[in-house]
């Protein structure tokens, strides 16, 4: 067998089979052992997502590096793995993340190191299965799986409301998924029916199917379906009102719970209506259209004054991520090929900004045990490197040109201006106002007057935090500067998921 | 009579002569009491063994006996359960001082009782079957003699089981009343052409139906569990909460492949479903509240036998063999959670409180593990077995066009999440208390807790053998 027979279940499970051995046999007190253990199998992660780059051919559409074995034949059910220009960015971008996560948490994690590694390596199979399989039960075992540790790792991990954060993410998350399981089965059985006879849940097969339509919402099985798939991917986006879990769970989860969460989880959500709404359901699709824009317009407006209302630092992040969210999700209905590259570009500028920014909340709340603005002021002084890296991070969030954040806006907004002038319009003022609540943060965090005591003294970052930083930091200015290979390898993918 | 005959039920011969070596032994070798277990465990080996080493020959006993694929599945999943179980009351037995001889001969008993009942192909063996299984565990249950919760428990069990042994009873005879026959073989072939009038057949059904239910703890049939699981022995809950249940559900299986109710009536599949959903939301409901696991564990199992009815309901190869993967699932969920939850508790008489559980995840691992594996596959979450075994009843209803039964049954999932992460948060995120409970952690109990955990994980993963073996199993009832 060839290695790349097996490249992609080698990208897939390592991490989750070195957090399993973890859990299994390693002793309780190594804790250096955890830690490099969890490092080591991240970069390894990373190199194998280099490799499944190198390997990838962006002018191809279909899915790639197959890999596809019987797992439950009588079923239908296959371990079929696969990957696209639009998993790959998304690939990549997990795998990147991952080691920032763990030097995030080398120190500040510091009881019950084992399982909070194991956690994170096995949320990590999760994501990367998610992204690259392509059967339906697959994509949903991967789905679920991410379930568990993350539950973990914000109720054991988390701040002091976290249990009631893990419980609420929890019931969110299943709500949607446990129905999405049903709309699988709907597709399922749909493809028994039809001339083959036999059960297959294989995404190629699927999407072949013609799902039939009907008048109104209870009789149209093809609207159901979607309805069914759009609610799981909704939450987890969050789309406005869905939301309410995602300022709780950001607020309580440890800093590298939030980085993953925000980096990556979100984007699952985008993922999947992208991957799977699109395609599969394209009339019920083009009927949801005004809706999920003006939900989308509702996100980004809302989501951005509400930012502008926060006291707590963390929790004015979670909410700019609703308003940034909101955008991806307008570039992904607007539907053009612009709008769509767009809106990938920007899951990608999302996880590196908000990601970053989550970082350097978690470095500040280490030392001054409080994220509420008001304690903080003069910080620049103080700390000169943090107050750059900020900086940086702040700018690529409100998406100053040079930096990553103006290519994917402007992107989102050129491509919905054909379809959706009145939203874009709308969706503009959003930027004004990320910029004003960002700046706000940054005028009162580093450049007002320096009053509390307590500030005078704060430690400017680490080896080990630059070291975390630097990989997000370096990134943003290429996407910023060169943004063409996110482009270019993901444009023939989404030109035959929107079929244009 | 012939020899064929006797070879096709050796398992249960076996069982059956075990158990009598074992009261007698326990009875004038005291030097052996504590041994016994190992006597017990050597017969079901044996039963085990002999099932799976001799042939199926079909029909037996003037075909009142029916030992095919289906009975050898059933059997396979008892005899386990039992294995299981005998595991587990070791360190009860130890711990307690009951006598073993009787309890583990009682086990046996009871299980070939079980056993009979999954291979009729007759009323008649049915109804000795679940006598043999019924009269055993009355005894079972109010074991532990000294123990008021043991003997209402106990009692409750036996008031409960005449009634729903009676109901059943009487529904055999309006059946035969009905056709003229015992026989399900000479049922189905009568009823190939509907009788125009089929009501005496229907009320027959319907009581044996009611019977049924009330071994399965169905709604409304299901207010005794909550007590008798509560009261009775830990290891004798596990059994109960299973071998009985598989039991039942294979009658009914084999009820339903005979008469064929569905084409009776259109109104049979809605009873069942309606049954099935009322079970699932007061199952799962009426567990959130509770304190006691045992209790809740109780509730749950009402709300499975809901999912597993789900599969009744939609009939057919693919719902029954999502049944018995079910089963299968159902077993290994329940046997590891009430062994774990009989190590986290310091006597029989105390309450299993739930809150007794705070922060004893990073004290002892293992066993902690194992709980909230069972937790998650209790609640459906891959890649555990019980996600299999749902997602194959759900696929089974949705493939006979009652996709509101699946949405009805993950919605209550939903609400099942709920309590049994309470169980993994308990263990994982509350503080340990200051004064620490002292709870025992003996080898079976940790056997059995890692047996049961690697099944439900690696059958979730690699789930084709055993969703193949129920295939095949349902092929040979439906052919």
């Amino acid at each position: 067998m060839t290695l790349s027979g097996t490249l992609l279940s080698a990208l897939v499970l390592t991490p989750g089979t070195v957090g399993l051995l973890l859990l299994l046999l390693a002793p309780r007190d190594a804790k250096s052992l955890h830690r490099w253990a969890g490092m080591l199998a991240s970069l390894v992660t990373l190199g194998l997502a280099l490799l499944a780059w190198s390997r990838f051919d962006p002018a191809d559409p279909a899915f790639q590096l197959v890999e596809a074995r019987p797992w439950l034949p009588s079923l239908g059910i296959s371990y079929r793995l696969g990957v696209d220009g639009v998993a790959l960015v998304l690939v990549l971008l997990t795998a990147l993340l991952q080691p920032v996560v763990m030097l995030s948490s080398w120190k500040q994690i510091d009881d019950k190191v084992k399982g909070y590694v194991a956690s994170m390596l096995i949320l990590e199979t999760g994501m990367l299965g998610a992204f690259l399989a392509t059967d339906l039960f697959l994509f949903y075992v991967f789905w679920e799986l991410m379930l568990l540790p993350m539950y973990f790792i914000i109720g054991v991990w988390g701040g002091e409301r976290r249990v009631y954060a893990a419980v609420k993410f929890v019931i969110f998350t299943l709500a949607g998924s446990l129905l999405m399981l049903v709309g699988i089965l709907y597709l399922g059985s749909l493809h028994k029916a039809s001339a083959p006879g036999t059960w297959s849940f294989a995404y190629e097969d699927i999407a072949r199917l013609s799902i039939p339509g009907g008048e109104g919402f209870w009789h149209n099985p093809q609207l159901l379906a979607f309805a069914v798939f759009a609610l799981a991917f909704a939450i987890k986006v969050p789309v406005w009102p869905l939301h309410t879990w995602l300022p709780d769970a950001h607020v309580e989860a440890p800093t590298g719970g939030s980085i993953i969460l925000a980096g990556v989880l979100l984007k699952l959500g985008t993922f999947g209506f992208l991957r799977y709404c699109r395609p599969l359901f394209p009339e019920a699709w083009e009927a949801a259209t005004p809706l999920f824009v003006t939900l989308a317009v509702i996100a980004i407006v809302v989501g951005a004054l509400v930012a502008y209302a926060q006291k707590d630092l963390k929790k004015l992040v979670a909410y700019s991520s609703v308003s940034h969210m909101g955008f991806i999700m307008l570039g992904l209905f607007a539907g053009t090929v612009t709008s769509t590259q767009g809106a990938l570009l920007q899951m990608v500028n999302h996880g590196l900004s908000t990601g970053s920014l989550f970082l350097l909340v978690g470095v500040i709340y280490d030392r001054r045990h409080t994220r509420l603005l008001e304690d903080f002021g003069g910080l620049a002084r103080v700390m000169p490197l943090y107050t750059g890296a900020f900086l940086i991070a702040t700018l690529s969030s409100i998406g100053l040109p040079g930096l990553n954040g103006f290519v994917g806006e402007l992107l989102i907004l050129l491509g919905s201006f054909r379809t959706q002038p009145v939203a874009v319009v709308i969706a503009a003022t959003g930027i004004v106002l990320g910029a004003v609540y960002m700046l706000t943060v940054v005028q009162r965090v580093f450049w007002n007057p320096l009053v509390h005591e307590a500030n005078r003294g704060l430690a400017d970052l680490t080896w080990q935090e630059v070291t975390a930083f630097a990989p997000l930091g370096l990134a943003m200015f290429w996407i910023g500067v060169y943004p063409m290979p996110v482009l270019s390898i993901s444009e023939a993918a989404i030109r035959r998921l929107i079929g244009g | 009579m012939t020899s064929i005959d006797l070879f096709a039920i050796a398992p249960e011969l076996v069982l059956v002569l075990a158990g009598s070596v074992l009261v007698l032994a326990g009875a004038f070798l005291p030097s052996l009491r504590p041994r016994l277990g190992w006597l017990a465990g050597l017969g079901t080996a044996g039963a085990l063994a002999a099932r799976w080493a001799l042939e199926l020959p079909g029909p037996v006993f003037s075909s009142a006996l029916r030992v095919d694929e289906l009975a050898r599945f059933v059997d396979t999943y008892i005899l386990a359960a039992l294995l299981l179980v005998l595991v587990m009351a070791e360190p009860y037995l130890a711990r307690t001082g009951a006598r073993p001889g009787e309890f583990h001969a009682l086990l046996l008993w009871a299980a070939s009782g079980a056993m009979v009942m999954a291979k009729a192909d007759h009323l008649l063996p049915v109804f000795i079957g679940l006598e043999l299984l019924s009269v055993c565990l009355y005894v079972l249950n109010a074991y532990h003699r000294d123990s008021l919760v043991s003997l209402e428990s106990g009692f409750k069990y036996l008031v409960v089981g005449a009634f729903a042994s009676g109901l059943l009873l009487f529904g055999i005879a309006l059946i035969y009343g009905a056709t003229g026959t015992f026989s399900l073989r000479a049922m189905a072939a009568q009823l190939v052409a509907p009788p125009a009038d089929a009501t005496l057949l229907l009320a027959g059904l319907a009581l044996a139906l009611a019977g049924l239910g009330f071994k399965l703890a169905l709604v409304p049939f299901h207010a005794w569990a909550p007590d008798v699981y509560q009261g009775a022995p830990t290891p004798v809950t596990a059994f109960l909460s299973v071998v009985p249940k598989g039991a039942a559900l294979v009658v009914l299986a084999r009820l339903g492949a005979a008469l064929a109710p569905q084409a009776l009536t259109p109104r049979w599949v809605l009873l069942l479903a309606v049954v099935a959903v009322a079970s699932q939301l007061l199952g799962n409901l009426v567990a959130i509240a509770q304190r006691d696991l045992k209790r809740m564990l109780a509730y749950s199992g009402i709300a499975h036998m809901g999912y597993a009815l789900v599969g009744v309901a939609a009939f057919g190869a693919e719902g029954l063999a999502g049944v018995l993967v079910y089963l299968a699932a159902y077993t290994f969920m329940n046997v590891a959670a009430f062994g774990v939850v009989s190590a986290f508790s310091e006597s029989e008489d105390e309450p299993h409180r739930l809150a007794d559980l705070a922060g004893q995840g990073w004290k002892r691992p293992f066993l902690s593990f194992a709980l909230a594996v069972s937790m998650f596959s209790l609640a459906g979450i891959p890649p555990t077995l019980g996600f299999v075994a749902k997602f194959l009843v759900f696929k089974a209803a949705v493939s006979e066009h009652l996709v509101w039964l699946a949405v009805a049954g993950v919605l209550n999932s939903l609400v099942s999440v709920f309590f049994y992460f309470r169980v993994v948060f308990t263990l994982y995120m509350r503080p340990l208390p200051a004064r620490e409970p002292a709870f025992a952690e003996p080898w079976p109990t940790r056997l059995v807790a890692g047996l049961c955990t690697l099944a439900m994980v690696g059958l979730g993963l690699v789930p084709g053998w055993l969703v193949a073996t129920a295939e095949q199993a349902v092929r040979a009832l439906l052919e």
